[in-house]
């Protein structure tokens, strides 16, 4: 079973275009959805959740078709927004019991024993009687988990879950995912290259509204193998050297700059290779160097059709 | 600095929400539509003070909404928006946060509320509105309470919303404050604290300070008099808004950036306590990491009972929510609080009696339509709630993705509401027990409060929380929502008399009401309630399906895309859904339409105009052609009460008791009743019939001569067919019916059909009616004298039938009673000629059987309404013994007291027979030390069995004072005989006070005793005030022998009639020359006295006597119909007393000195001396038992001042 989203679009009124054109094919295992901040990763994580219509285009989970068929998808669907709150008064074990009948386990034991589990998994099973205001905003986020696995879905989308997160719960955050197991596709939306590329089998970036790569990250990674050079130059060289070279990312340190260059062989003398990994990956995409055409349809093969 | 830009930033944002527009719609409209819409042809002047506080207080209730939702919005968008932080971070003060915001939004809230002002004005000004009639335009008139009510009031009111939404950081907290206000008045204004003092300074609104202000302002006054700034409002307003600054100063102490709501303290507390980070992994529960292959898998359903359960939880889960809400338990309490506020004295309804706590009166009064208010704000408040908690706490999207379909949600939530509602049923049931208990009262019927709170109160609040759950989530703005909610109730209320909008098909909720009663329980209301409630059940259904289709799953906003995706929803179930409610509204719809259309006619008041026009133009003429009398009516009447159905079958006789011949008659029968046949005894044909109103202009073939006479054969058929729009018949009903001799044949053309309002008259080009002749026309008034149209005496011989539980009564004496094929007869026979117009009753009645010398006294009434049978019977003995003794003899055979159901509201004097309400004798509380109200109200009626059914007086001004102002003077004597002086003199000075209240209402145009026609403030109250004025002047014996020489006159059934003057005439009479005057001042004008008394002091004589100094002031002045007065010279006769210092308990005080002293206009000094052994004077004053009329009621005696020296020789 695999999600597949075919030329989906999105215009707001306001005419901002949140996504265009997107088609993404993606299997079982941990899904990464990487891009900045308004590259139209809610949107495509909103849609897929069936909270939000795109303009055109069509989503498939298996034989589902997520766009006509929302209550089938919603019962296999779990779901952790970028934002939530809770019901400040309520405690833990109270408000995942709500959830649980909402999900469809109406058998009394069958719900508390997969709440008390749940509840263990998180690792909140301690505070389950305690109000939820009280809890940190870690706890929080691990009760959202909690509330996205009820009912063993076979699609969850976690939108920018470790946005909030100490180092400490992000790494506690982000076993708990992993753990989630081979069974289900896993789509992770986060604007950190690091959740990825610990976590993910595949991934796309996203920008502007577009898929500009879609790859395996250890794969995405061999090919740029090569292709990033840097220097260590002062901070006054380093407007020259981004007129003149394809500057990807900077990087202070001690008062000098490292800067990374995209190209296929040495840039010009200094320049050391870089040992690749997800960021230069993820900054030459976003500098428009590097991209492979993947599964996006051509605007000429469309016009084809 | 920083509050400046605060303030700039609050006044910007607030300006730019879509709610701000609203509101300036309504606030500056809705005045204005009152205006526009209010009928013209009622007479009251829309731009007075008065009237404009109504507009107010109507537009003001909404105002308070608006308030909450600004200061609400103001205070908890922060917290709201999870901006609070940056707040709390910014180095800003919290005289900067909070100031800034108050002013800015307290700025913004008067400028709406100049709408109301600007809105009245500029609609005066309407050009089109020229009919109206508008009081001259002064700037003063709005601009005084503007200064004095509405901008304090709305500090007021905004320093408690903008507190407690601080500090709770809740919108509902806000709106829940703003109904604990409105709660706090009506307990105010409800609470009598028996001084004036404490009322004026405990009202938080002033309203209650303004309305004494102004209570006893005449007509004329009222549309020119300003409301200025007078010293007791001026005082009010200074507490309050001390009060307001204080609460602020308060929040502003209170205030913390840092809390997050209410009980900040505890909770940080709690927070303190709260698990650390990572608890969970050293507490003592189980370290779990990798698992998830642990989770066991659950079976999941999708079926319909999945869909129950889930329904059910979500109805659960949203339930506890509200109810833990602290400001709800508030709320609850409050309602507590309300139910004894207004059921205290439940019921006050003749001479401002208490009431027994009936259970219908507690559950269908007190918790009807005082508390539908509060139940339609809190029905939009929890509604609101409900729809919008998710979203509020930012669950929605995580709600919006479980895998339930969208109308689970909302069914959950709706049930959630339901229970509310249920709930606080349940707490009023509770609490009017405990009223009823608390008052004495054990009669408790839980299956009628089952009947009343959980049906017919239930299914409308029901109704209405469908309408504010659909509208919440339709408009999807939760203050907007607000507004709307309660505005669509407030717009029910008014479609009627504002909008012209009557039909309840029409009117949301509506229905022809109902009035439930002991005798017939809710009678014939309940089938027609039912239907109505259906038909918009229907509705509500419909709104239901509605908001499930709007229901917003996802935050994703937009009305196109909302719409795009409702019409997507709008499918399946839900289109089935709305093709159920709309079957449902068509047939519940088209079933009422037949009713009240076809089966019944639909009139509007223009078409009941258009019809009395008709009449006018057309029978006018035969108003003053003869017309023959009927001097006897014979008549069988079978009752089916079961069927609510009566047959009349009957005969007139009719005499030409004129001195012409007579060749026309025009008769006509009210289409209360059916007619079946109408024959004259004598040849004739009919030159004009117009069915539809079941009148008949006949011409008789020769003349009926004068003394000759015919008879008039008749036969009417009273049955309900279906049911009407309002007004349902309650004439004939399965237990309690009571109609009168109208629906028999009326001979001849009556004034009493013409429109009455002048205005709408004019309308119709008609010229005002004259209204009764005055003295001062003397032929009209002379030939008034000799002439009753339409209600000569007539022998009456009447056979009722009815069914076989019950007993039939009417006037006459009961000849005979038997029993025939199940049913009961009664065959009643008058002695003498009485009034046509008896009553017809019949009930499952309980009797009580009494005797006075060799009249028989019966009581007939409902069996549990056993409170004052001893009293009414009591009251019938004293007031014969005293009556025959005083004026003359007892002229019937028997005299009875009949209890009617509360349909109407009086009590009726006919021959032999007495007609009470039930809600009147029958169900008052007399408690110890009251005035014993019931047997008052019996021996009033009693003595109209002499001024009234003996004593008939001619259709002439001033036909008042000889019947109702002597009756009442009459009972007032008896009482005083029976209860002795005290009792008299406390229902003196509460006639004294209703008459000076009376002269206060615009309705009423003033008039002397002589001249007085239609006014019952006059005829009642300041009749009982001079007729008992009168006595304590010249004795009563003299005033016995006047009006036994009165009565000796006109007593006789035939004419002339008596007339004003005649009881004038005897009055002087009996009156000695020295204060004749009285006579004039009392009856023949409109009298007010001025009396001050400006200081007293009082010096020790030498031989230990005190000699007191009275320094006062007195002015008499006359005033004209609508109050204008003008200073009359006085030279009268007024009481002087001096007190001793009240002891506490001891009841009467004693003057140490009391006598009448000349009192002349302007200032004056006046010495009596008191004699040592009396006592010391501590207080004195002119006319200390009120005997005079005095336009303010204000404390008559002043403190003596004791001077030290010797005093002049």
């Amino acid at each position: 079973m695999q999600l597949e989203i075919r030329n989906v679009s999105k215009t707001y009124p306001n005419g901002v275009r949140a996504l265009h054109d997107v088609s993404l094919t993606i299997p079982r295992g941990m899904y990464g959805l990487l891009g900045p901040n308004g590259a139209g990763k809610s949107t495509l994580m909103r849609t897929l959740a069936t909270l939000q219509e795109p303009d055109t285009g069509s989503i498939r989970l298996g034989d589902i078709d997520v766009l006509r068929e929302k209550g089938r998808v919603r019962e296999t669907l779990g779901y952790l927004p970028q934002e939530f709150g809770v019901y400040p008064r309520e405690t833990a074990e109270r408000l995942l019991d709500h959830f649980a009948t909402l999900e469809g386990i109406t058998d009394k034991g069958q719900r508390r024993e997969t709440v008390e589990a749940l509840l263990q998994q998180t690792n909140l099973w301690s505070v389950r009687k305690e109000k939820l205001g009280t809890f940190s905003g870690g706890m929080r986020q691990r009760f959202g988990v909690a509330i996205a696995l009820l009912g063993h879905p076979t699609l969850v989308i976690v939108d920018e879950p470790t946005a909030g997160l100490d180092p400490a719960e992000r790494v506690r955050f982000l076993n708990l995912l992993s753990a989630l197991g081979e069974n289900s596709i896993i789509i992770l939306s986060t604007h950190i290259v690091e959740d990825v590329s610990e976590l993910c089998t595949r991934m796309a970036i996203i920008n502007g509204g577009q898929i500009l790569l879609e790859a395996e990250p250890l794969r995405a990674i061999d090919e740029v193998r090569g292709r990033v050079w840097r220097k260590l130059v002062p901070k006054e060289e380093v407007a020259a050297v981004e007129l003149e070279l394809p500057v990807i990312s900077t990087k202070m340190l001690a008062g000098r700059v490292y800067v990374n260059v995209y190209g296929p062989s040495q840039p010009a003398p200094g320049f050391e290779e870089v040992d690749p990994d997800l960021k230069d990956v993820y900054f030459s995409v976003m500098g428009g160097h590097h991209q492979r055409p993947s599964t996006r349809t051509e605007p000429l093969a469309r016009a084809a059709l | 600095m920083k509050f400046g830009a605060i303030f700039r930033y609050e006044l910007g944002y607030q300006l730019r929400s879509p709610a701000m527009w609203f509101y300036i719609v309504v606030l500056f409209l809705g005045p204005m539509a009152m205006v526009q819409f209010s009928d013209p042809t009622n007479n009251r002047v829309m731009n007075t003070p008065r009237t404009y506080s109504e507009v107010t207080s109507i537009v003001g209730f909404l105002a308070l909404y608006v308030s909450a939702g600004l200061f609400g919005d103001a205070a908890t968008r922060d917290s709201a928006t999870g901006s609070q932080s940056l707040f709390n971070t910014a180095p800003i003060t919290k005289w900067d946060y909070l100031g800034g915001r108050f002013a800015a939004v307290f700025l913004l809230n008067a400028g709406l509320l100049l709408g109301l002002p600007l809105g009245v004005a500029l609609a005066t000004q309407f050009p089109w509105l020229d009919g109206y009639n508008f009081a001259p335009f002064q700037l003063g008139q709005y601009v005084q309470p503007f200064v004095m009510m509405t901008l304090p009031n709305l500090f007021i009111s905004s320093a408690v919303l903008f507190t407690v939404a601080s500090l709770t950081r809740q919108a509902l907290a806000t709106y829940l404050s703003g109904l604990g206000l409105i709660i706090l008045y009506l307990i105010v204004v409800n609470q009598g604290f028996g001084s004036d003092t404490v009322e004026n300074l405990v009202d938080p609104f002033g309203i209650g300070s303004l309305q004494k202000v102004s209570k006893l302002w005449t007509p004329v006054e009222q549309e020119s008099r300003l409301l200025g700034y007078p010293p007791t409002l001026l005082l009010n307003r200074a507490v309050w808004i001390t009060i307001a600054s204080g609460v602020l100063v308060w929040l502003y102490r209170r205030f913390s950036f840092t809390s997050t709501g209410i009980g900040g303290k505890r909770r940080a507390a709690r927070d303190r306590r709260a698990p650390a980070e990572g608890a969970g992994e050293t507490a003592n529960a189980p370290r779990v990491r990798h698992a998830i292959a642990s989770v066991p898998r659950a079976s999941r359903l999708f079926g319909a009972r999945t869909r129950a359960q889930q329904t059910f939880a979500v109805a659960r889960h949203a339930l506890a929510d509200v109810l833990r809400n602290r400001v709800f338990i508030l709320v609850a309490l409050a309602t507590v609080l309300l139910v004894f506020v207004f059921g205290w004295d439940v019921g006050s309804i003749v001479f401002d009696t208490s009431t027994w706590p009936v259970t219908h009166l507690v559950a269908g009064e007190v918790m009807g339509l005082p508390m539908t208010i509060m139940f339609t704000v809190l029905t939009s408040l929890v509604a609101g709630e409900l729809v919008w908690k998710e979203r509020d706490v930012r669950v929605g999207d995580i709600a919006a993705v479980t895998p339930v379909p969208d109308w689970v949600p909302l069914a959950g939530r709706f049930i959630a509401l339901v229970v509310v509602l249920v709930g606080m049923q349940a707490l009023l049931m509770a609490s009017g027990i405990a009223l009823q208990a608390a008052k004495g009262y054990y009669r408790f019927e839980p299956g009628l409060y089952l009947r009343i709170l959980f049906g017919m109160n239930l299914v409308e609040y029901l109704i209405f929380g469908a309408l504010a759950m659909a509208v919440h989530v339709v408009v999807n703005q939760k203050n907007l929502a607000h507004v709307f909610v309660v505005g669509t109730y407030l717009l029910t209320l008014v479609a009627g008399s504002y909008f012209g909008l009557r039909h309840n098909l029409l009117v949301f909720n509506g229905d022809p009401g109902w009035v439930y009663s002991d005798l017939s329980g809710f009678g014939p209301f309940l089938g027609p309630f039912l239907w109505f409630k259906l038909y918009w059940a229907a509705w509500a259904l419909m709104l239901v399906v509605v908001a499930t289709v709007f229901w917003n799953r996802s935050s994703e906003g937009g009305i196109g895309a909302r719409v795009r995706l409702a019409r997507q929803r709008m499918s399946g179930p839900a289109l089935r859904m709305v093709a159920v409610a709309a079957l449902l509204v068509v047939a519940s719809g088209g079933f009422i339409f037949y009713n009240t259309n076809v089966l019944n006619a639909y009139v509007t008041p223009a078409q009941l105009d258009d019809a009395a026009a008709a009449y006018e133009r057309t029978y006018k003429r035969y108003q003053s052609a003869p017309h023959p009398t009927i001097v006897a009516n014979e008549l069988r009447v079978e009752l089916y009460p079961e069927r609510r159905a009566v047959d009349l079958r009957g005969t007139y006789r009719l005499v030409n008791l004129t001195g012409r011949p007579i060749d026309t008659l025009l008769v006509e029968v009210k289409r209360d009743v059916r007619m079946e046949s109408l024959e004259l005894g004598r040849a004739a044909t009919v030159v004009r019939e117009e069915p539809a109103f079941q009148r008949r202009l006949y011409a008789l073939a020769g003349t009926l001569q004068p003394g000759d006479s015919m008879t008039m054969t008749y036969h009417f058929v009273h049955e309900p067919r279906g049911f009407t729009n309002s007004g349902i018949p309650t004439d004939v009903v399965s237990n309690g019916t009571y109609f009168e001799g109208d629906w028999l044949p009326i001979i001849g053309y009556r004034s009493s059909l013409e429109i009455s309002n002048e205005k709408t008259r004019a309308g119709y080009g008609f010229r005002p009616r004259p209204g009764l002749p005055s003295v001062r026309d003397s032929a009209l008034y002379e030939a008034m004298r000799n002439d009753l149209p339409g209600s000569q005496p007539v022998m009456m011989d009447v056979t009722m039938g009815t069914a076989g539980d019950q007993i039939a009564v009417t006037s006459g004496k009961l000849v005979r009673e038997w029993r025939e094929n199940g049913r009961r007869y009664f065959h009643y026979r008058t002695d003498v000629p009485i009034m046509n117009g008896a009553p017809y009753l019949s009930a499952r009645y309980a009797v009580k059987e009494d005797r006075w010398k060799d009249v028989p006294l019966r009581l007939y009434h409902h069996p549990t309404h056993t409170f004052n049978a001893d009293r009414i019977m009591h009251s019938m003995k004293a007031s014969l013994e005293y009556y025959s003794t005083a004026f003359g003899p007892y002229p019937f055979s028997e005299l009875r007291v009949v209890e009617f159901p509360r349909y109407a509201n009086f009590a009726r004097a006919n021959p032999h027979t007495i007609t009470f309400s039930e809600g009147s004798a029958f169900i008052t509380r007399i408690d110890s030390g009251d005035v014993d109200r019931t047997f008052f109200v019996v021996a009033h009626e009693t003595a109209h069995q002499w001024w009234g059914n003996q004593l008939r007086g001619a259709r002439v001004k001033g036909v008042g004072l000889v019947s109702e102002t002597l009756a009442q003077y009459s009972s007032m004597m008896v009482m005083e005989k029976t209860f002795g002086r005290e009792m008299v003199r406390d229902f003196y000075d509460f006639q004294m006070q209703q008459y000076l209240s009376g002269r206060a209402s615009a309705s009423s145009i003033e008039a002397p005793m002589t001249e007085v026609e239609s006014q019952p403030h006059l005829y009642y109250f300041k009749g009982g005030v001079v007729m008992y004025t009168l006595r304590e002047a010249i004795g009563e014996a003299n005033m016995t022998l006047a009006l036994r020489r009165f009565l000796q006159k006109f007593g006789d059934p035939q004419p002339p009639y008596a007339t004003a003057s005649d009881l004038v005439q005897e009055l002087r009479a009996v009156t000695p020359d020295s204060i004749q005057y009285t006579i004039t001042d009392l009856f023949e004008t409109i009298t007010l006295w001025e009396l001050e008394t400006d200081s007293v002091s009082a010096v020790k004589a030498a031989n230990g006597d005190w000699q007191v100094t009275l320094d006062v002031t007195a002015k008499k002045t006359r005033a004209d119909s609508v109050g204008r007065l003008t200073e009359t010279p006085m030279r009268d006769l007024i009481d002087v007393g001096v007190y001793a210092e009240p002891v506490p308990g001891a009841g009467p005080r004693k003057p140490l000195y009391f006598a009448k002293h000349w009192v002349e206009s302007g200032k004056q000094r006046i010495t009596v001396t008191v004699p040592a052994s009396a006592g010391t004077p501590a207080r004195a004053g002119l006319d200390p038992d009120r005997t005079v009329i005095q336009r303010e009621w204000g404390t008559p005696l002043a403190p003596v001042t004791v001077k030290t020296g010797a005093a002049r020789p």
